[in-house]
């Protein structure tokens, strides 16, 4: 840990929360509602759906893992809780959604860590079957009809004038920073990503630690999912599309880094909270949608290409 | 990460040991291939027709091409999420260069080189990012393919605004993407060649054992005097490259530009097509007559999952299924033979 009064030390954590401030004032040079207080508080609860991926995301990254399903499993929840909600009230959706995400986490841990498949191609076979179940359950359209308590409950409720999505996020982020930095298993993730080898030497469980990360990764999705799914009243099928990369691309702007045992709940939030900022920018100022890519895209690489940049110095 | 004790293997069984060493020569795949078709061949009988075979042929030679450009990549221990951007990049640069040009009143001929030129041109560009960046800057590959990737489809995209590109000369697309040559479609035969092509410098030219030796061991390959930056952004650029051939034959085919083809759905399956076909996504490992037939493996698949009108939802969950099994097996084989 460096010197927390030196300057220097401060700066990598300072870098992100500045990017933000620069382009936040850029836009509202372009565009002076972007920094209206009203739309301030509509990105804050625009990220909180994409904080919660990122959370999902930024759990295996430590454990230098991947989890390439997190949007079509949140497809997938979606429709499946959807569906039981419909059908037979709120809290079996709810049932629905977490067994369902659980077994898919539960998958996800067991085939890396027992049968030791790559993470990649073990969570992009997850990618598929999740696919084809979210379009089979769905029939490929979206399973509307979703009951009012859970709306109310991840979408549209308040307490003490704060959103319901806000406050979910603010919790979700505040237990993984206690679980990451006050529990044994949090410590575990950090060890197992920063070196198995030397993890496994140590005592630490490692294949009991990516199991338990891949399954808290997909629970946190599977709750991201419930809350999109509240959002627009239905289980939508094409849900997670673009949410895997967004959330890695989040994660890794915030400092998550892809090599494994390094990075944390702050810069997981800041991130997500920056690419939300930016495509909400982008379109309040009018930035073609097919531009907005190009944009993203390029942001990515220059994060990484900093952060690489900043650990070789 | 695998920690491999050593075992005290008791008495092995020996039927079972000759028979896992006798597939582990051969490989599972050409065996499994030639399970899967026999079982077709028996129970099905429209399997074996010639025009059924020909399409099994031209959606694995597409396939085959793609995924040979991704084993490169694989071999030095990289990855391209790009390649199906990448596709569509070359169709729609291609195709708009093609038609402004004929619009233009060149002949068709030059109308089709210049088409054809910034298409590949295109996709060149996106291999040579890809690979400074993975070189030089040492960026992760998987995010900087992920970057480009986004980049290419949005210029994909906002050069047709998601409208197919019409009016290429008709020596492109009756002449030569519709083209049957030797009664085989021109697709196949060009796929043919490329593979053929790679398989050379693979086998008989210094890039096979230098890209084996970069995704091998870095350290190893540098200090016996590999360029290992070079070959790096050679891998990209070639993947690319086939990438975008193959974007200019899917455009063809199909007679005008679009930027809906390829796309993330290919990326995958080049992935998939590589890894079932043995390359190793550790680098140093892959051989492109696998990878081959690993695409017509999966093509079989799916084609077999067509006649017997298996959802094309539930085509997806098998994909998955087939691509964890493929790595948790040879994980396993890997394990058994270090044991042994």
């Amino acid at each position: 840990m460096s010197d927390p009064i030196s300057l220097r030390g401060m700066i990598p954590h300072l870098a992100l929360p500045l990017a933000l401030a620069v382009m936040l004032t850029g836009f509202s040079a372009v565009e002076p509602r972007s920094l209206s207080a009203g739309n301030l508080l509509n990105v804050l609860e625009q990220s909180s759906y994409l904080i919660v991926f990122t959370l999902a995301q930024t759990v295996v990254l430590l454990t230098r893992g991947f989890d390439l399903s997190v949007g079509m499993a949140a497809s997938a929840v979606s429709v499946a809780a959807a569906l039981a909600a419909v059908s037979a009230g709120p809290a079996a959706g709810l049932a629905v959604a977490l067994l369902l995400a659980g077994a898919v986490g539960l998958l996800n841990g067991t085939v890396v860590a027992l049968l030791r498949v790559n993470p990649f191609v073990a969570t992009l076979g997850m990618l598929n079957i999740c696919l084809g179940l979210a379009s089979t359950l769905s029939g490929g359209r979206p399973v509307t009809g979703v009951p009012e308590g859970l709306t109310t409950l991840f979408y549209s409720g308040t307490v003490l004038g704060i959103p319901a999505p806000v406050l979910i996020a603010a919790l979700c982020s505040l237990g993984l920073a206690l679980l990451l930095h006050r529990t044994v298993f949090g410590r575990s993730l950090y060890l197992t990503g920063g070196n198995p080898r030397a993890a496994e030497v140590a005592g630490v469980r490692v294949r009991a630690t990516l199991i338990g990360a891949y399954t808290l990764c997909a629970l946190l999705a599977g709750l991201g999912a419930v809350m999109l799914t509240a959002r627009t009243g239905s289980g939508e099928p094409s849900l997670g599309g673009s949410l895997t990369l967004e959330s890695i691309a989040a994660a890794v702007i915030g400092g998550v880094s892809l090599r494994g045992g390094s990075g944390g709940v702050t810069g997981a939030v800041l991130g997500a909270v920056f690419v939300t900022a930016l495509s909400n920018g982008m379109n309040l100022t009018r930035v073609d949608g097919n531009v907005q890519m190009i944009v993203l895209g390029v942001v990515v690489v220059a994060a990484v290409a900093l952060d690489r940049f900043r650990d070789s110095r | 990460m695998s920690v491999h004790l050593p075992s005290h293997h008791p008495q092995p069984q020996q039927g079972a040991e000759r028979l896992m060493l006798a597939v582990a020569g051969i490989g599972l795949l050409p065996l499994l291939l030639l399970a899967l078709v026999a079982v077709l061949a028996l129970t099905e009988p429209r399997f074996l027709g010639t025009a059924n075979l020909l399409n099994i042929l031209r959606s694995a030679s597409v396939l085959a091409v793609v995924a040979s450009g991704q084993m490169l990549v694989l071999i030095v221990g990289g990855f391209d999420l790009s390649v199906g951007a990448v596709v569509a990049l070359s169709s729609t640069v291609g195709a708009t260069a093609m038609a402004g040009a004929a619009a233009s009143g060149v002949s068709p001929a030059l109308a089709i080189t210049v088409g054809c030129a910034a298409g590949l041109g295109a996709g060149a560009l996106v291999g040579l990012v890809n690979g400074l960046c993975v070189a030089v800057l040492k960026v992760s590959p998987f995010m900087v393919t992920l970057g480009t990737m986004s980049a290419a489809s949005g210029v994909a995209l906002l050069l047709t605004n998601g409208i197919p590109v019409y009016g290429l000369p008709d020596g492109f697309v009756t002449g030569f993407g519709r083209a049957v040559w030797l009664g085989l479609p021109s697709a196949l035969v060009v796929s043919l060649i490329l593979l053929g092509v790679v398989a050379v410098l693979q086998r008989h030219t210094l890039a096979g054992p230098a890209l084996r030796a970069v995704g091998g061991n870095v350290q190893a390959a540098r200090v016996s005097g590999v360029a290992v930056r070079g070959w790096t952004v050679s891998a990209y650029v070639g993947c690319s490259l086939l990438a975008a051939l193959t974007g200019l034959l899917l455009t063809a085919r199909i007679g005008s530009g679009q930027a809906s083809l390829g796309g993330l759905n290919m990326t995958m399956e080049s992935i998939a097509t590589a890894v079932i076909a043995g390359v190793s996504l550790r680098g140093g490992a892959g051989r492109v007559e696998m990878v081959a037939l690993g695409a017509v493996f999966l093509a079989v698949i799916s084609n077999a999952m067509n006649l017997s009108r298996v959802d094309s939802k539930a085509q997806l969950v098998v994909l998955g299924v087939i691509l964890i099994a493929a790595v948790a097996l040879d994980e396993l084989g890997k394990r058994r033979r270090v044991r042994v």
